[in-house]
């Protein structure tokens, strides 16, 4: 236990080291590094099984600039996922806190958070969890749906996002009748539809060949390249060499690789 | 919104097809239950137009039990507050069939023929008059099945008459009424000076349910019924015959209710990482408990639709079929249809409640997890 926060104490300080430099930078003359768009402070999740606790996340703390492609790797159950849910909302954290564009996740009320998941996160799932009743054009547009986009708002910017993505013969096609590979490329539309300041990844490349997920990578790198912040989990070593840094998670504690 | 919840009606055809056919098979049986319900209901409502003003006096013993004579009648209308009595002598038209067609001999003084029977209007012909004696009166339906013009003869009770008139159709009792001369219906039926019941009309002003007592006191071995007691006794046994018939109604409507339950429950347990995607895509809990609410009502909507079609058909059909026979069982009224239709949206909305709430509450990462 103090081995877990001396660890974590580190992380924080050489986060903490990298702003200073980072302000040092703004100052001086050197490029000016993007804004930070995520900061993650020791932010845990402990679950209890029968009445055992089980420590899923412990402390971890990172921080996320605008336009970053991170990877976080990491083996089966170290919480790699878990840590996605909690950034993403989908999970209530038991402690520390997150911060997405100076939004404080963790206080953020349970009524406000669909809004706040419309507005600032999109997702990217292993499965791809596309609803398979609608094609891929309307699984692209019900994304923008709730957040009260007009139909022909939706249907225009759904349509380019599919075009965008090389999908423009696929748009009225179901999941069923898409590849692997096809149906990842509407999931990452769809995450892209409301244009979401973070874009988080769980295994995107899990179910698919090697040269699908080496299309999709390039798809995160060219979006990456446009500004759009990713975080991608990821137990592919091929993926993680295409990101821009790396993470590895173990036993639930986060350490930087960069 | 409307239509993602019509294409996941949709997308499970047959499943959603069974469930609309359970909702309209419940509603089939309010429309058809109802009907028969709303056929008794106006022909009570006439009847009691016609007869509301007036106080029945009855033998003590009860209408089948004689006693009431022809010098009763004098009696009554010694009565102070009396404005007017005259007895009626009623028997079943059709003795073999046992009445169950509801036509009936209505022996009446000529005289107060058109009293007795005011409001109801003739279609034809006239009153009967002092002096008639095998002359009768028909009701509509009577005209329509004997096929009765004025002048037409006519048997009751292997005797002749010529039908000198005929009643405009009422939805009454009327409809199926023989309207003969007192003294002739007493010859025929052999039944001496033996009278049915009187009716007494009472002065303006006078109180009818006083008056009705004070007949019960002045007059020995009657017992009367006021137009206020009639119709209570009358509304009791409506209630109890509509009670029964739309219970039976609404229990089949009810069961097409747990259908789209079931159906609902099953269709939220198979998309429950469907309303997963949809939470991490950021949609409200009110968008779930819409999707699904709408879904299940949209099934009772369906549902109510066709079950008010093949309703509404099968009423027609039978009470075609039964027009032969010359019985009106049922009656489709627009309260009917409104009824049914909103009893259809509300047994959807009510069984998809449950289903909703349960989709709604779903944790997103939970649900994401189900295989």
């Amino acid at each position: 236990m103090r081995e877990e926060k001396k660890k974590n104490k580190e992380g924080k300080e050489r986060e903490e080291g990298k702003e200073r430099e980072e302000g040092a930078n703004k100052n001086g003359a050197k490029k000016e590094k993007p804004e930070i768009i995520l900061r993650v402070e020791n932010l845990s999740r402990t679950y209890i099984r029968g009445k055992i606790p089980v420590h899923a996340l412990r402390c971890a703390c990172l921080t996320v600039r605008k336009g970053e492609l991170l990877a976080i790797m990491g083996p089966s159950g170290s919480g790699k996922s878990t840590l996605l849910a909690l950034i993403g909302t989908l999970e209530t954290a038991s402690g520390g806190k997150a911060f997405l564009d100076g939004t404080d996740l963790t206080t953020v009320p349970e009524k406000l958070l669909p809004r706040l998941r419309r507005e600032k996160i999109g997702f990217i799932f292993q499965h791809y969890n596309l609803i398979p009743t609608l094609t891929a054009l309307e699984n692209v547009e019900l994304a923008m749906r709730f957040s009260g986009v007009p139909k022909k708002e939706r249907v225009q910017r759904a349509k380019a996002l599919l075009e965008e993505l090389r999908l423009e013969d696929r748009l009225h096609h179901k999941p069923t009748e898409l590849s692997g590979g096809e149906q990842q490329r509407v999931s990452i539309a769809r995450a892209l539809a409301n244009r979401p300041a973070l874009i988080l990844a769980d295994e995107p490349t899990g179910e698919v060949d090697t040269k699908t997920r080496d299309s999709i990578v390039r798809v995160f790198r060219e979006l990456s390249e446009k500004g759009q912040t990713i975080i991608v989990v990821t137990h592919d070593p091929a993926v993680a060499k295409e990101c821009s840094r790396v993470l590895q998670i173990v036993d639930g504690m986060i350490s930087d690789e960069d | 919104m409307l239509d993602l919840i019509i294409r996941n009606i949709t997308n499970r055809k047959v499943r959603s097809a069974l469930t609309i056919c359970g909702i309209a098979l419940g509603i089939f049986a309010v429309i058809v239950m109802g009907a028969m319900s709303e056929n008794f209901n106006q022909t009570f409502e006439r009847s009691m137009s016609v007869t509301s003003d007036k106080i029945r006096v009855f033998a003590e013993s009860g209408v089948f039990g004689g006693g009431l004579t022809d010098d009763k009648v004098s009696d009554v209308l010694r009565v102070a507050g009396v404005k007017d009595a005259y007895g009626l002598l009623m028997t079943t038209f059709d003795e073999d069939k046992l009445g169950m067609t509801g036509k009936q001999i209505l022996g009446m003084p000529p005289e107060k023929s058109s009293v007795a029977l005011y409001p109801v209007d003739l279609k034809a012909g006239r009153f009967l008059n002092p002096g008639d004696s095998y002359q009768v009166v028909v009701g509509n339906n009577i005209k329509r099945e004997y096929e009765l013009e004025i002048g037409s003869k006519f048997e009751i009770h292997d005797k002749y008459f010529t039908v000198i008139g005929i009643l405009e159709y009422t939805g009454s009792i009327f409809d199926n009424a023989v309207i003969i001369p007192l003294e002739t219906a007493q010859d025929l039926y052999n039944v001496g000076d033996s009278l049915s019941y009187i009716f007494a009309v009472p002065d303006e002003r006078v109180d009818a349910e006083m008056l009705s007592k004070r007949i019960e006191l002045s007059v020995k071995g009657t017992s009367t019924l006021s137009p206020g007691e009639l119709e209570v006794q009358a509304r009791q046994s409506f209630m109890i015959f509509s009670v029964i018939t739309i219970s039976s109604g609404l229990l089949a409507a009810i069961i097409g209710g747990l259908c789209v339950m079931n159906t609902m429950l099953m269709s939220v347990a198979e998309r429950t990482r469907e309303f997963g995607i949809l939470k991490a895509m950021g949609a409200e809990t009110r968008d779930i408990l819409l999707l699904t609410l709408g879904e299940a009502s949209c099934m009772g909507l369906f549902g109510g639709v066709l079950g008010i079609i093949v309703g509404v058909g099968a009423v027609f059909v039978m009470n075609t079929w039964l027009a032969s026979t010359r019985i009106v069982l049922f009656l489709i009224t627009p309260r009917l249809i409104v009824i049914a239709m909103l009893f259809a949206l509300l047994i959807g909305a009510l069984s998809g409640l449950y289903p909703a709430y349960r989709a709604s509450k779903m944790s997103p990462m939970e649900a994401l997890k189900h295989a």
